[in-house]
């Protein structure tokens, strides 16, 4: 078997038509992390969802260890872990019944689940708050418990949907060295997140989607390859101004396209090209140097940002954000 | 059958573990009975209209009269023995509603998403869902039953652990069918709102057009319709039947339309929750 998970052109059209995702294939090799780097509203989540029978495939298909998510949904449920983006551990429960109930339910007898529980609980590092009640728990501590919660039944493959979504800094770093170490344990890892920092710094390879399609994949480093070398940023402000300045350099030779009031110059040594471009700087208000990155890839491939946009859900966020404010 | 367990077991773990909750609930039919019960004093209403000082034979004469009286319209001379064994319906009634909120706020806060990811059977997760509902309504009649013999409920001479049973098992059948149309309801339903507007909408509508605080033949003719198709009825005269020895004119024919009504309502539901959960 050469695919832990491989998509087979899935496509998910919900009523009302809304092409969610238009085409996905991809395979994820065992023993990866693999990411889905995308905007919001780019198909990540409901292709995680396919992948994890949540949702049905219009058309297409997704192999799980060879096993078809639409012909053989319960044997997928056993093989893979699914943290999804929502915080759906139980505040007035404690950490431990949290973990506990999920085993249960993926079958294991009372003594299993207990120590299957324990064994979860450990790995994450909550074994020590496991009796608190959720509601005490720190936003760090809460997607720490999602995990645990997905990790309970051993499954093979783990899918995190933004698993870092909303934490700061430091606990996001921690969360970063617990999924290095699921790697470690030989867990093939699906990761979907719209932060490029998180897409670069674990995954093995990526595939960058948009609009319900992936438009690039490979490792972090061969889609920073693809820029073809260092950007500078021209903040020029207006979009026509910025049009004007991106001709004008073309047509000295420079490689450089408008995007959205900014002028991005690509070089092959940023430090080196500036003293070159010193008489266009003049027309920008603001200069950026930017080492390759899987942002400016995404921008390179579609002329937006990876930015954050509004959640379908806003009830669900709320409650989420109120939870990690903790 | 694992699977129901585990999904029943941490709903009732739940409920028992909101200490205000638990409480609130506990006490809300002891409420019901003490404040709704007594205050309908239909004996009062009706002495209150006769002179004081008439000879002693003639008083008995008509306390006769209003005993024949209540007799007739609520088989038993004690209008709150009545109305306390209808509550013991109409209160399954209520709580069924419940089990449909769990539903809803497991769907908004993605638990619902978590349950169906792992390979617990589809029907496994509305049957845990109706089963605790089942086992809080349980819980909830017992104490309202307690709390209607504290206040003066007279059971039927010689009732029987089989009555006991008998009664547990009509109320159960309600509310499996009330809490089978709540919880399918909330699988489809977007917010909570929903299943309060209709909870609003279905359930006094239910309460009144039965027989649980005034009989059916009593009623206008085309009450009498509706009460007739309105199973809160026939659990309450089957309630009533057993433990306060109403009589009843076809005891299987009542039975049998309420189970027929709640399986129905049982099946539906399960056949559309299942749909719901494997059709999105």
């Amino acid at each position: 078997m050469e695919c832990a998970v491989e998509a087979r052109n899935l496509v998910k059209i919900y009523p009302g038509g809304v092409r969610a995702v238009d085409g996905v294939s991809f395979c994820i090799r065992p023993g990866e992390i693999f990411s889905l780097l995308g905007p919001n509203g780019a198909g990540k989540t409901t292709t995680v969802r396919m992948l994890s029978t949540l949702a049905r495939p219009t058309s297409g298909d997704a192999l799980i260890m060879g096993h078809s998510v639409v012909r053989e949904p319960d044997r997928v449920r056993e093989l893979i872990g699914v943290v999804p983006q929502d915080l759906t551990s139980d505040d007035e429960m404690t950490g431990w019944d949290n973990v506990y109930y999920q085993a249960r339910l993926h079958g294991l007898s009372g003594r299993e689940a207990e120590e299957a529980t324990r064994r979860a609980l450990e790995f994450m590092d909550l074994l020590g708050v496991a009796r608190r009640k959720v509601s005490t728990y720190s936003g760090g501590m809460r997607r720490r418990l999602e995990i645990a919660m997905s990790l309970v039944h051993e499954p093979q493959i783990l899918y995190l949907d933004e698993p870092t979504l909303g934490l700061d800094v430091q606990s996001r770093r921690h969360l970063w060295g617990l999924i290095r170490a699921l790697k470690k344990r030989g867990k093939t890892i699906l990761l979907t997140t719209h932060y490029m920092e998180e897409a670069e710094e674990l995954s093995d390879r990526v595939a960058i989607i948009d609009r319900g399609r992936i438009i690039a994949e490979g490792t972090p480093e061969e889609l920073k390859a693809r820029l073809g070398g260092e950007r500078i940023h021209l903040l020029v402000g207006d979009p026509q101004g910025a049009e004007e300045l991106a001709s004008q350099l073309s047509s000295k030779g420079w490689r450089a396209r408008a995007v959205d009031g900014e002028v991005i110059v690509t070089v092959e040594n940023a430090a080196r090209a500036l003293p070159m471009l010193a008489h266009f700087l003049e027309r920008a208000r603001e200069v950026k140097i930017v080492k390759p990155n899987l942002e400016e890839v995404f921008l390179e491939l579609t002329g937006r940002r990876l930015r954050e946009e509004e959640p379908i859900d806003s009830f669900r966020y709320r409650i989420m954000t109120r939870r990690l404010r903790r | 059958m694992t699977g129901t367990l585990v999904v029943l077991a941490r709903d009732v773990k739940k409920w028992i573990g909101r200490r205000g909750v638990f409480i609130v609930s506990i006490i809300t039919p002891l409420i019901w009975i003490a404040f709704f019960g007594k205050s309908m004093n239909i004996r009062g209403l009706i002495a209150s209209g006769v002179p004081q000082n008439l000879p002693p034979s003639l008083a008995k004469q008509i306390e006769e009269f209003y005993n024949e009286a209540l007799k007739r319209a609520f088989g038993t001379s004690d209008y709150f023995t009545f109305f306390t064994a209808g509550m013991l319906a109409v209160f399954s009634v209520f709580q069924s509603m419940f089990s449909g909120v769990s539903v809803i706020f497991d769907k908004r806060l993605g638990y619902m998403d978590r349950l169906l990811v792992t390979p617990t059977p589809r029907p496994a997760i509305f049957l845990g869902k109706v089963g605790a509902t089942l086992f809080r309504v349980s819980i909830l009649e017992a104490l309202l039953l307690a709390a209607g013999v504290a206040l003066g409920m007279k059971l039927k001479p010689g009732l029987s652990l089989v009555d006991l049973v008998a009664a547990w098992l009509v109320v159960m059948l309600l509310a499996l069918g009330l809490s089978s149309f709540y919880t399918t309801l909330s699988f489809y339903a977007e917010n909570q709102e929903v299943v309060f507007a209709v909870g609003n909408l279905v359930n006094l509508p239910l309460m009144f057009t039965s027989s649980a605080i005034f009989p059916v033949n009593k009623m206008p003719h085309w009450l009498q319709v509706i009460a007739k198709v309105n199973p809160v009825t026939y659990a309450s005269d089957l309630v009533r039947y057993h433990l306060i020895g109403y009589t009843l004119d076809n005891y299987l024919l009542e039975l049998g339309v309420l189970l027929a009504v709640s399986l129905a309502l049982f099946t539906a539901g399960l056949w559309l929750s299942v749909r719901w959960m494997t059709s999105r």
